[in-house]
């Protein structure tokens, strides 16, 4: 099938569900439009979760807006230091010490694993297996664990700062031992994780066929990241971030572009990013974490665009007197939620749920401003 | 002399049926703390917290005003429900074989009727806060489909247990006249008295293949997982009960946790030959039946996902099947 | 001590909703009810999603426009004795999108959740922590087991 198209003739009643709803960790709404329990049609409503982020970035200390940055989203908030910094970092030529790149890369990592596990246990709660969910909440509690370790706190750990990481998020031997330690037991917990979830052919029936969101129309609807990399594109921005120069790693994708293919994807993803971890464990270089050599000027608009778990994030803004202006924030989730809502046509309401958790939506990240003031 | 046996039978069914209540509320904090708690590796609530203690403090909270069309009938059917299942009780009790119309399986049948009939109504009738009413500006300029029929979610579920009682019954109904092969006779007394003499109908083959299809009928009724598409929480949030609040929740409650004592009680009438009758062991076996069924029900809905109408419908054929399959060789 | 509170002490439906932060606390609040480490429930604290069910309210988020309707009638729709519970820096003071800018302030953010309903307890940290959550819950006890 090369294409869903809604099907608004054949409409039997509509069915409106949030903003507060058991299958959506995030305030949202979404109609579907039915004919005996099968969706013809659906229509997602975000901004609900506006606060107003660009507005309030206008105008502050470039350090403290970066700070800012991280309060976007509570399970991706690494990523949006780490762009935030990063642009202002190619904007004024701030060349990075090499050690500050691999503890960057182990912290975006990290939150990949963090973020993909709990993609997981989300989509085991949908399903309604309370028992698989508590499983990889569990094995998350590692992650979380070591993520309190290296930043401080279990969610939003301000690694990054303009020039390099912030020295509290240095890591000396002790860290790393336990680094290298708990990446062995979640590889293993992991493992038995997926070999038990694959085997299970009740749940293997519940996903499969479920989803499916075709690949032409995937790519014509400006899908990014695992989702696209679930159709069969394999599109990793990663390969083209200096950043991950040095490391060996595969980029995963799978076939079908439904929900199993989602969910084999992220867990493939994870013991990718595992491997990742232990390079870096085994590789990091000695020297200082911070440079704090540079010299701050005016830029007009500079550009970032990284990998982050759920696809292209992209960050830009102009630099006038140390001041940020103009901040223009586009996360992955606003073109992947777009595109769930032709996934979900053809399939049973209870699927359809499903099919919009299977983006691994990010709907807080999402509301952003739409108009940008030019003087 | 007559009147004496009347009321001491009639003391004995309200003693049977108040041992039977008080076990009951154990029921679901055993399926709780000691299955689906073990399965995931937690300690899991106190075992008197979702079967007693629950129901309780419902008791003591505000009764507010229901959305629903017709409220009288709405708060009514939970009460109806439990009278049904009281009333199935009553009906496996010995001391009620003395009426025949109400020792029989078709009234077994009728409660359980009533019972689904129940889960569709309550559905029809519950109009919740949690989707149509959630005040949001949906119906907007720029919005899709601006003047379309609304539903609630409720509404899915009441479809669903429509759905259910179409297909979804014969699993039970069948394994419940399973044992009328052997007796060939639908009156409890004549079943009981012909596994006394012959032994459990259970130990046939007939009766073991019956017994796999009551344990799914068993799961189908009370809406466990993987067969709880009616009140699946992933999109219906809690189906038919959405809107009871207080009393009436209590009372929601407390007929989950009875059900599944009384369908323990059908299975050792019906397959094991044992009545629950306070003068004698036999309320033993029925205990040990209700809490086995309990313990297999936790384990199979711990382990496995809500059943869409994909999976219900390939395995409700199947258990229709093998039900089919156990009065046919029952009748050989 | 009455059947009221020794019940209302032993069964506890907690209800969640989020009205627009950043999702770190709602997922904290749920790691601390559906991870078995921290496992609410053997404190007899149930999670439910119906209000007709709940008894408190835990509230995340600073509340954006678009969600104080919906906080307002999910709050009616519980029966008393009910209690609510600001978790997060974002329901107790609108955290960083309320008071935190450059040259434009926000105009999205409705205020703390006391500005829309009443509170009766505050759960501080961004984002809160499980057994923070979990403590909150607890303590509140008292107050519940001789309401009215």
């Amino acid at each position: 099938m090369d294409e869903k198209v809604p099907r608004s003739n054949i409409i039997e009643t509509e069915i409106p569900m949030g903003t507060v709803h058991p299958a959506a960790l995030e305030p949202y709404r979404v109609r579907f439009f039915v004919e005996d329990e099968i969706v013809q049609e659906a229509e997602i409503t975000i901004g609900v979760n506006h606060r107003g982020i660009e507005r309030i970035m206008e105008g502050l200390p470039v350090e403290k807006a970066n700070a800012l940055t991280e309060k976007i989203c509570g399970i991706c908030s690494n990523s949006h230091i780490w762009n935030s910094c990063r642009t202002a970092e190619i904007g004024l030529n701030i060349e990075i010490p090499e050690r500050a790149t691999y503890i960057r890369v182990i912290m975006g990592e990290l939150e990949r694993l963090h973020s993909h596990f709990l993609y997981l246990a989300h989509g085991c709660e949908v399903l309604s297996h309370e028992t698989f969910s508590m499983r990889v909440f569990y094995l998350r509690e590692i992650v979380m664990e070591l993520l309190a370790m290296i930043g401080g706190n279990r969610v939003q750990y301000g690694c990054s700062v303009l020039g390099g990481v912030r020295p509290r998020c240095d890591l000396d031997e002790a860290k790393l031992l336990r680094l290298k330690n708990d990446m062995d037991a979640v590889e293993e917990g992991l493992t038995g994780f997926v070999e038990r979830f694959l085997a299970d052919s009740v749940v293997q029936s519940r996903i499969t066929g479920i989803g499916v969101l075709p690949q032409k129309q995937a790519i014509e609807l400006a899908v990014t990241g695992p989702t696209l990399r679930a159709t069969g594109v394999a599109r990793d921005l990663r390969t083209t971030m200096f950043e991950y120069d040095n490391f060996d790693y595969n980029v995963i994708t799978q076939p079908d572009g439904d929900v199993r293919s989602n969910l084999v994807m992220r867990a493939l993803e994870s013991f990718e990013s595992i491997k990742i971890i232990r390079q870096a464990i085994a590789n990091i270089p000695e020297g200082k974490v911070v440079n704090k050599d540079w010299e701050m000027f005016d830029t007009d608009l500079i550009e970032s665009y990284i990998e982050v778990p759920r696809g292209t994030l992209y960050h830009s803004y102009a630099l006038e007197s140390g001041r940020v202006r103009h901040c223009v924030i586009r996360t992955p989730s606003m073109a992947n939620i777009g595109a769930m809502q032709y996934a979900c046509i053809g399939d049973q309401i209870t699927d359809a749920q499903l099919c919009i958790v299977q983006c691994d939506p990010c709907f807080t990240c999402t509301d952003r401003a739409i108009e940008i003031i030019r003087r | 002399m007559f009147e004496n046996t009347i009321i001491t039978s009639v003391l004995a069914v309200i003693v049977t049926v108040l041992v039977c209540f008080v076990i009951s509320t154990l029921l679901p904090g055993i399926e709780r703390k000691y299955i689906h708690a073990r399965i995931q590796q937690r300690i899991g609530p106190i075992v008197i917290a979702p079967g007693i203690m629950a129901p309780i403090k419902f008791m003591f909270k505000e009764n507010v005003e229901i959305s629903s069309p017709v409220p009288k009938l709405y708060k009514s059917l939970p009460i109806i429900c439990f009278i049904a299942v009281l009333c199935i009780l009553i009906s496996l009790t010995p001391q009620a074989y003395k009426i025949p119309a109400l020792a029989s399986l078709v009234a077994i049948v009728g409660f359980l009727k009533v019972e689904e009939i129940c889960y569709v109504l309550m559905g029809a009738l519950s109009k919740s806060v949690m989707s149509v009413r959630m005040p949001f500006p949906d119906q907007i300029k720029g919005a899709v489909h601006n003047n379309s029929n609304r539903s609630f979610v409720e509404d899915i579920s009441a479809r669903r247990s429509l759905r259910m009682i179409t297909y979804g019954s014969f699993p039970l109904y069948l394994a419940l006249f399973a044992p009328v092969t052997a007796a060939r006779s639908i009156f409890l007394p004549d079943i009981v008295a012909y596994q006394q003499a012959h032994g459990p109908f259970l130990f046939t083959v007939a009766g073991g293949i019956a017994a796999i299809v009551f344990f799914i009928g068993y799961m189908i009724i009370l809406n466990e997982y993987p067969f709880s598409i009616i009140k699946a929480k992933s999109d219906v949030i809690e189906g038919p009960y959405m809107e009871y609040a207080a009393k009436y929740r209590a009372v929601v409650y407390l007929t989950r946790g009875f059900f599944m004592f009384v369908l323990g009680a059908i299975f050792s009438v019906l397959f094991i030959g044992i009545p629950p009758n306070i003068l004698s062991w036999g309320i033993l076996v029925n205990i040990a039946v209700a809490l086995i069924f309990v313990f297999m029900m936790g384990i199979f809905s711990a382990f496995s996902p809500v059943f869409t109408n994909r999976q219900l419908l390939p395995t409700i054929l199947g258990a229709t099947l093998l039900g089919v399959l156990s009065i046919v060789i029952g009748l050989l | 001590m009455g059947i009221k509170s020794f019940s209302r002490a032993r069964a506890i439906h907690v209800m969640l909703v989020y009205t627009g932060g950043c999702n770190g606390c709602d997922i904290e609040i749920v790691n601390s009810i559906l991870s078995p480490r921290f496992d609410a429930e053997q404190y007899n604290v149930f999670l439910t999603w119906n209000p007709r069910e709940a008894d408190v309210l835990v509230v995340t988020g600073p509340v954006t426009h678009l969600n104080r309707k919906p906080l307002e009638a999910i709050y009616e729709a519980i029966p008393n004795p009910k209690l609510v519970v600001a978790a997060g820096s974002c329901a107790l003071m609108g955290g960083v999108y309320k008071n935190c800018y450059g040259d434009i302030q926000s105009e999205e953010i409705e205020g703390p959740v006391e500005n829309i309903i009443p509170v009766n307890a505050k759960i501080p940290g961004c984002a809160v922590r499980p057994q923070d959550v979990l403590a909150g819950v607890v303590s509140l006890l008292p107050t519940l087991l001789d309401a009215d």
